[in-house]
Formats: structure tokens, C-alpha cells, sequence
């Protein structure tokens, strides 16, 4: 239980520095620790598989592209003028309340945990081969759509930043370049 | 060892309204990528823990949760992948990220 403690503490922390770190690239690592987190939370449910894959594909993979377009794009803060300046801590508030709610109704009625045998014999350890049989019977079809997906979320990412000779500007084709390498990789 | 399913979903509540909070919030396009990310993974979490409670039915449905997260990670790399593309493509043609300024997106 205290273990869960400190994963709890540590998730949250991270993500409250990403919705409010000044620097973009602070709030990417912030995230960073929330799904680091995440991934031990998939190892004491029982998810060993699922929780490599975390930090291989997100904590890896996608991090690295975030991290490759914030540093790309320079994003700095603009002093532009804030519209809707009473939004703030109006979404904050309500946030706030959505969360406590719905975390208060999760506790207030817990069930008993299955034990431990049974989850050792249903879930093993949610080892690849389990997750291989469901992913290669109940989820074919969706497998299947998922291959199709990735093939034309890089075709789509390749043409989107892909540049027709007559533009102007070689930094940013430069760097279009690397993003094409960067977009790649993960799928 | 044994904690509750409820304490994963609390935990996973939290996160998710902290991502929302985020999308409204943050005015960089980037931001608002980086707090849909969270979201994605607070409902993850939650998917898992409740295959974990599933599995005292018994039986290899309760593992169809995983996989179900599986998919779901497969379909944020390439949601990723694309979004970033598009960023830096707006970020060509309208030197800014801000979406106060990316009210309309035309070419």
C-alpha cells in the first residue's frame, strides 16, 4: 500500500507539472515520470508486458518525438494577449471537482481483490503469450485495422511535412527532414 | 501487495482530469498534444485494473483488457505521429503554436 502511495504521489506530481511547468520541455519530462509511474502501476496489476511496451513505445519512443518538436518549433511563451481570462480557475475549479468526485465515488465502495492464485492463473503475469492469444482471436480484426492505421499514419506524417520545391527557406526544410526520420521510427 | 481496484481508478480519475485541465488550459498546441497523452493514460490504467478485477470470473476474457490497452497504444503513436506532422506544418505557414491564433486552419 505504500508503495502505491509514493506511485500515486509521483504520477500526480508529474502530471501537474504538465499542466502548469513555463517550460515546454519541463512538462514533457514531467510526463515522463507520470508514465514511468504508470508503467509500475501495469507491473502491480499484473501487466508485466504491457508495462515494457510503456516505457519502450511512450517513454521511449513518443517521448523522444515530442521531445524532437519542442526543441524543433522553439516554442517559447509568447506574450500574446489571454482571452477568456476568467477560464483559468474556472476549469481548475471544475477539473478539480470532476476528479475529487469520481475518485471519491471509486473508494467509497471497494470490492475485494480477487486473490492472488486466481489472478496468477487468469492474468500470468499478463506475459506476451497471454496477450498474444487474445490479440490473435478476439482482437484479429482490430489488429488488423491497427496495421493499416500505423502504414497510413506515416504516409499521412511524410506528406504533411514533406515540402513542393518552390517554398522558401532551407532551416525549416532541414528540419522537416529530421522530423520525417523521427516520425518513422516509432511505428 | 493486494491493492484495490478502486485506488487504481481513483489514481486514474485524477490523472484524467489533471489532462483535461491541461487541453483547456494550456494555450501551446504542443501542451494540449502532451495533456491528451496523460488522459490516454489515465484511461489506460484504468482499462488494467479493472482486467486485473475481471479475472476473478475466470477464463481468458479478462485478458482482453491488455489487450485492448495494446490497441490503444498502437493507435496514440500513430495519433502522435500525425498530430506532430501537422503541428509542424501549421508552425510553417503561421510562425506560432498558440491555438488562440490557430482559430481557423487553412493552407
Amino acid at each position: 500500500m505504500i508503495g502505491f502511495l509514493i506511485l500515486a504521489v509521483a504520477a500526480v506530481a508529474g502530471a501537474v507539472l504538465v499542466v502548469t511547468a513555463r517550460q515546454p520541455v519541463h512538462a514533457a519530462l514531467g510526463l515522463v515520470g507520470t508514465l514511468l509511474s504508470v508503467a509500475v502501476a501495469y507491473i502491480m496489476l499484473d501487466a508485466h508486458f504491457l508495462a515494457a511496451i510503456q516505457v519502450i513505445v511512450y517513454a521511449g519512443a513518443i517521448m523522444v518525438l515530442f521531445l524532437f518538436v519542442i526543441m524543433l518549433l522553439n516554442v517559447e511563451r509568447q506574450p500574446g494577449a489571454v482571452r477568456w481570462r476568467w477560464l483559468r480557475p474556472v476549469v481548475y475549479g471544475v477539473g478539480l471537482l470532476g476528479a475529487v468526485a469520481v475518485a471519491a465515488t471509486a473508494l467509497l465502495g471497494t470490492r475485494p481483490v480477487p486473490d492472488r492464485a486466481t489472478v496468477d492463473a487468469v492474468l500470468q503475469g499478463g506475459i506476451p503469450e497471454r496477450i498474444g492469444t487474445v490479440l490473435f482471436s478476439e482482437y484479429l480484426l482490430a489488429f488488423h485495422l491497427v496495421a493499416v492505421l500505423l502504414l497510413t499514419g506515416v504516409v499521412a506524417a511524410v506528406s504533411l511535412v514533406q515540402r513542393s520545391g518552390d517554398e522558401p527557406g532551407t532551416e525549416a526544410a532541414a528540419a522537416a527532414a529530421q522530423v520525417d526520420q523521427g516520425i518513422g521510427e516509432p511505428a | 501487495m493486494n491493492v484495490p481496484t478502486e485506488y487504481f481508478v481513483a489514481l486514474s480519475a485524477v490523472l484524467f482530469g489533471l489532462g483535461a485541465v491541461g487541453v483547456i488550459v494550456r494555450r501551446s498546441a504542443i501542451l494540449v498534444f502532451l495533456s491528451i497523452e496523460l488522459m490516454l493514460n489515465a484511461a489506460n490504467l484504468a482499462i488494467v485494473a479493472y482486467a486485473r478485477q475481471w479475472s476473478a470470473t475466470g477464463g481468458i476474457h479478462a485478458l482482453e483488457g491488455q489487450g485492448a490497452v495494446f490497441i490503444v497504444l498502437a493507435v496514440a503513436a500513430a495519433e502522435v505521429a500525425v498530430g506532430l506532422g501537422i503541428l509542424v506544418a501549421i508552425f510553417r505557414y503561421r510562425v506560432t503554436t498558440d491555438v488562440d491564433q490557430l482559430s481557423e486552419v487553412r493552407a
